[in-house]
């Protein structure tokens, strides 16, 4: 999907006059930021306001993230074992230390 | 205030200028400009209100909130304002401009993906020709040719990447900044409203008597400050609540000469 985000009060107002005319292509709306459908009429409106407001516009393309494809197991089973900690205070980093479970550092320095 | 005509000179505090082919906007004008009209300063009273037409539609809170300043009201959310105003005014985020590193970035990856083909292309030439027992001679020139354009063309589109990669990074600092103008707008509107608010419930009472004592249709409705009538009522109401120095421009027949309107509004006034 594109998502859209506005930088200026223009650019948002724009966006929203884009929502309410064009629903059917658009698949989310944020405050000052949209999700619009991956067709060509998605990056037509995406690139009329990038052209109407410049910098005050940013268009990026998502992609769904599947767990099981896209990040491995050693991390879902971290996220798993953290959510199901006993001592709701425990940080993540303590939670992890001495355990077969990633530290943070490491997981900051691998890309999915 | 002096009015200097063609030829003659007009002194006061109402001036008539009914006689003379003008038109308001010419003489609101005038006003701002001071240059055949010789008087204070016009302020946000003027901006709002003046000229005063037949068919004018103020906004009847903001031009109530200007009226209360002109009175040395104030409201408490004026530092805040201030303070948001001067933020917002120091701001200046430094453009962003990906296009180039964009399209640098795919035009690069296309030409690596013909010349792969290309590449690939010739190796197949050159297989079959060995089969059956040919010369390959020119198609394996052609593709030693091929593979060195496509391991230059490789490095540049790494080359690419990279900087579009840099210019992602940097242009985060520059998002963060209109991030922060974005908020400052938002608080600014508020404040703003909040300091209208404040001002014209200050007023309410003034106001209610002024749209009594002006001539015309109108009542004070959706209190404080609300009005629901003749929108030239709540602009006269407006200017005799307000507390103005330059002459304020009248075009709509409420009085009966300049003197009556200057008195009833108690301001200076321009007929036409």
């Amino acid at each position: 999907m594109l998502l859209v985000v506005t930088y200026s009060q223009a650019a948002r107002q724009t966006l929203r006059n884009a929502c309410s005319s064009h629903e059917g292509t658009v698949v989310r709306r944020f405050g000052r930021a949209a999700l619009f459908e991956e067709t060509e009429l998605g990056a037509l409106l995406a690139l009329r306001l990038r052209e109407k407001h410049g910098g005050d516009v940013q268009v990026e393309r998502t992609e769904p993230f599947n767990e099981f494809a896209d990040a491995p197991a050693a991390v879902r089973e971290a996220a798993a074992a953290y959510e199901a900690r006993d001592a709701p205070s425990t940080p993540y980093p303590k939670f992890a230390a001495g355990t077969e479970h990633p530290s943070p550092e490491r997981l900051r320095d691998r890309e999915l | 205030m002096r009015v200097e005509l063609a030829d003659e000179v007009r002194e006061g505090r109402a001036v008539a200028l009914r006689d003379r082919d003008v038109s308001p906007e010419t003489v609101a004008a005038a006003v701002r400009e001071g240059e055949w009209i010789d008087c204070p300063e016009p302020g946000a009273v003027h901006e709002r209100v003046s000229p005063v037409t037949a068919d004018a539609s103020p906004s009847v809170r903001p031009a109530l909130a200007a009226a209360a300043r002109s009175r040395g009201l104030t409201s408490p959310v004026d530092d805040a304002l201030a303070d948001a105003r001067a933020e917002l005014a120091a701001i200046d985020p430094p453009p962003i401009d990906h296009e180039a590193a964009r399209k640098r970035v795919a035009e690069a990856g296309e030409r690596e993906a013909a010349l792969d083909e290309r590449v690939a292309e010739l190796r197949g030439r050159i297989d079959a020709l060995a089969g059956r027992d040919g010369e390959p001679g020119d198609a394996t020139d052609e593709r030693a040719a091929a593979i060195r354009e496509l391991s230059e063309v490789r490095t540049e589109r790494v080359a690419a990447e990279q900087a579009l990669r840099d210019a992602r990074e940097a242009a985060r600092a520059a998002r963060d900044a209109r991030d922060r103008r974005l908020r400052l707008e938002d608080r600014v509107r508020n404040l703003r409203s909040a300091a209208r608010e404040h001002l014209s419930a200050a007023v309410a009472e003034p106001f209610a008597d002024a749209v009594a004592a002006v001539p015309g249709e109108g009542r004070v409705a959706d209190e404080p400050a609300g009005f629901e009538g003749d929108p030239v009522t709540a602009a006269l109401a407006v200017v005799r609540v307000a507390a103005v120095d330059a002459p304020v421009v009248l075009a709509c027949d409420r009085f009966d000469s300049a003197a009556a309107a200057a008195d009833t509004l108690d301001a200076p006034v321009l007929t036409v």
